[in-house]
């Protein structure tokens, strides 16, 4: 929509005006320092609520926590019941929420919620997603391409992707080249008139700084989403699969950073006799309690075949239903997992097996 | 390097076993790797980048890894001593493992780590370190590196722990409150532990529910008090849970408290000698009872 500048001290402002005025702000920030790690390996990066403009930490790295916690919740209520007598009450759990600022979001988790809108709109609405994503305006910030596990580029994104964004910040010079996209992201300009500045500048080292991150994120990794999902439709089994998972632990470190997994439980925990909560818990297709049946039945036998739910759904379920593919390319999973499963890898193999191997026609699954 | 690619073609061309869980370089660091073929062996490295604690794939809930036949499994010391409670709790036989030692001197807190071993830069769990050359195995390779110049007389979680210890009462709940508050369940602290083998573990099973499965503070304080409580005596400090955990809790710090209670009061300490019972399972007259109201 519209283009403008924010110095870095504005932002710094901007922050402050935010929190003046009640709005809930969510940043990446720095914890005070590393507890118990080695020393060099620095304090923890993560988004969170913050309570002054000075604790965001918008170059110290990429926050290790995704987005999603502030839109689907690792717990949350959904309803309340208490025993009346003859009767059950039960209390909702409101659906609107006060309004809140995403500063300093990281172009792959704020791709993350725009996917993820498809998923939760689809055979019902989501009244909490909804209510979160509603009430919550995303700026986001231009990646500079943080290691060589970011593949954003080849999942539909980009280092200065703006999906699910209403502003992106672009570093460039002493602050940031601002593009301005949506109306929630006017209405925050239009709101803080003084913080940007009245004349377009710096737009040339902007686009020098989306090149270069770009051309970082393209080393990484050489796939096509679409031939991979191809080869998928019609390999449910293969030989591929058997041997894929052997050193994965089946726990949920790589769902629990992933912008874009969804999974929940949904629990009824009581609180004293007569009353109790119902609450809504992540879930990951990883552990082998996920597919339990009533009867003690287990569908998905070993790691290899959870494993491959988890690749099947990313890159060939979601895709065929929703028309996007289920990674923003952030690459936490491969940071995290205890085990050294690399998604990077999986994908260069699956992208060597669909370029080697004729596609059968799909439903051949 | 060499010594140990040969004895591992060696095991596997002569069939003494079916596959060889080792470490190799992938493209963003050392990871396990699962040699079935006395051709890959190539692949097979050992450097201060593996830290992983390979016992975990002994476990019999392991089921692909199971599949493959029996395995050889390269071991540092602190594995070692994991693949000791695995035969003192009679999860696995001697006879069915073939174990690989190697001579080890520290290793890197970061597998996917290009920096220079250091006091500086090595793991928390080798600064503690009482046994670098493993002796429960049928094979022992490599060499060892002369002692790191300046590796710290205390461990950092040792520290830590006084630090901990100063604290109020309240200060202590505050701090474990806000280090949970980051824990939304993933279990990666017991799905990568070597001694977390049960089938069914509490956490999972829903008739009766022991713990509630929610990440709230009530559910995430029950789930890693009982954990400790599970692991007292039994943690071999191998230090994985704490390094799997995506939001960084230290929950090294947990289980070392409770082994310095163990060891204060049942004189034991986890070794690489699988016939000496761990406290949690023998009796003695000799054991303290005033606890006991």
């Amino acid at each position: 929509m519209s283009e403008t500048y924010l110095t870095t001290s504005n932002l710094l402002g901007l922050a402050g005006d935010l929190l003046t005025a009640g709005t809930q702000v969510i940043a990446p920030a720095q914890d005070a320092e590393p507890l118990v790690g080695p020393p060099q390996s620095g304090p923890r990066v993560a988004y969170r609520v913050i309570r002054k403009p000075e604790e965001m930490a918008l170059e110290a790295g990429m926050p290790a926590n995704s987005l999603k916690e502030f839109f689907l919740p690792s717990t949350e209520p959904l309803l309340k019941w208490r025993y009346q007598k003859n009767d059950v009450e039960l209390k909702e759990v409101e659906t609107t929420f006060q309004p809140r600022v995403v500063l300093g979001a990281r172009p792959c988790d704020s791709a993350a919620l725009e996917i993820l809108d498809r998923v939760m709109g689809w055979d019902y609405r989501d009244e909490l997603w909804f209510g979160r994503r509603e009430a919550t305006t995303v700026v986001n910030l231009a990646c500079p391409g943080e290691d060589d596990l970011c593949f954003c580029t080849t999942v539909g994104s980009g280092p200065d992707s703006v999906r699910g964004a209403d502003m992106l910040l672009v570093p460039s010079g002493d602050g940031y080249f601002v593009e301005v996209l949506t109306p929630k992201g006017e209405a925050l300009v239009t709101a803080h008139r003084e913080r940007f500045s009245q004349v377009e500048k710096g737009r040339a080292e902007a686009e020098q700084f989306r090149k270069e991150a770009k051309a970082k994120v393209d080393r990484n990794l050489n796939a096509s989403p679409e031939r991979i999902a191809g080869w998928l439709a019609g390999h449910f089994e293969h030989p591929f699969w058997d041997k894929l998972a052997l050193q994965c632990h089946g726990c949920g470190a790589c769902a629990a950073v992933c912008p874009t997994c969804h999974c929940f439980d949904i629990v009824d925990e009581p609180e004293g006799v007569l009353g109790g909560t119902r609450r809504r818990n992540w879930d990951t297709c990883q552990t082998s309690k996920f597919t339990v049946h009533a009867s003690g039945h287990n569908p998905r036998t070993n790691q290899n075949v959870r494993f491959r739910q988890r690749i099947m759904h990313k890159f060939f379920i979601y895709p065929e239903r929703f028309e996007q593919v289920l990674c923003t390319g952030c690459g936490r999973c491969a940071r995290v997992c205890p085990g050294g499963m690399d998604l990077l890898d999986v994908l260069a193999e699956l992208e060597e097996l669909a370029g080697t191997e004729a596609t059968p026609s799909k439903g051949a699954a | 390097m060499q010594e140990l690619q040969e004895l591992a073609k060696k095991l596997l061309s002569e069939g003494r076993v079916q596959v060889v869980i080792g470490y190799e370089a992938g493209a963003h660091g050392v990871r396990p790797a699962f040699v079935t073929d006395a051709a890959d062996c190539g692949r097979l490295i050992f450097d201060p980048r593996c830290v992983h604690n390979l016992a975990v794939y002994l476990s019999p809930r392991r089921s692909p890894v199971k599949r493959l036949g029996k395995p050889a499994v390269v071991v540092k010391g602190c594995d070692a001593k994991a693949v000791a409670g695995l035969l003192r709790e009679s999860q696995i036989k001697r006879d069915d493992v073939v174990l690989i030692g190697v001579r080890c001197s520290g290793v890197l807190a970061d597998p996917r780590s290009g920096a220079t071993l250091t006091g500086e830069t090595v793991a928390d769990k080798c600064i503690l370190c009482d046994l670098h050359e493993p002796t429960l195995v049928d094979h022992l390779v490599g060499e060892l590196r002369p002692p790191l110049p300046d590796m710290p007389r205390v461990s950092r979680r040792d520290l830590m722990l006084e630090r901990i210890s100063a604290m109020s009462p309240a200060e202590r709940w505050a701090f474990w409150q806000a280090e949970f508050s980051r824990c939304t369940r993933c279990y990666a602290c017991r799905q990568t532990c070597p001694l977390c083998f049960c089938e069914q573990c509490v956490a999972d099973k829903s008739q009766p529910q022991w713990l509630e499965t929610s990440p709230h503070p009530r559910g995430n304080l029950a789930w890693h008090v009982i954990r400790a409580m599970h692991l007292a005596g039994r943690c071999v400090d191998c230090g994985e849970c704490e390094r799997a955990c995506p939001a960084e809790i230290p929950l090294g710090l947990l289980y070392r408290k409770v082994a310095q209670i163990v060891e204060a009061r049942f004189k034991h300490r986890p070794t690489e000698d699988p016939e000496v019972p761990s406290p949690i399972g023998k009796y003695s007259l000799d054991d303290e009872q005033e606890f006991i109201l």
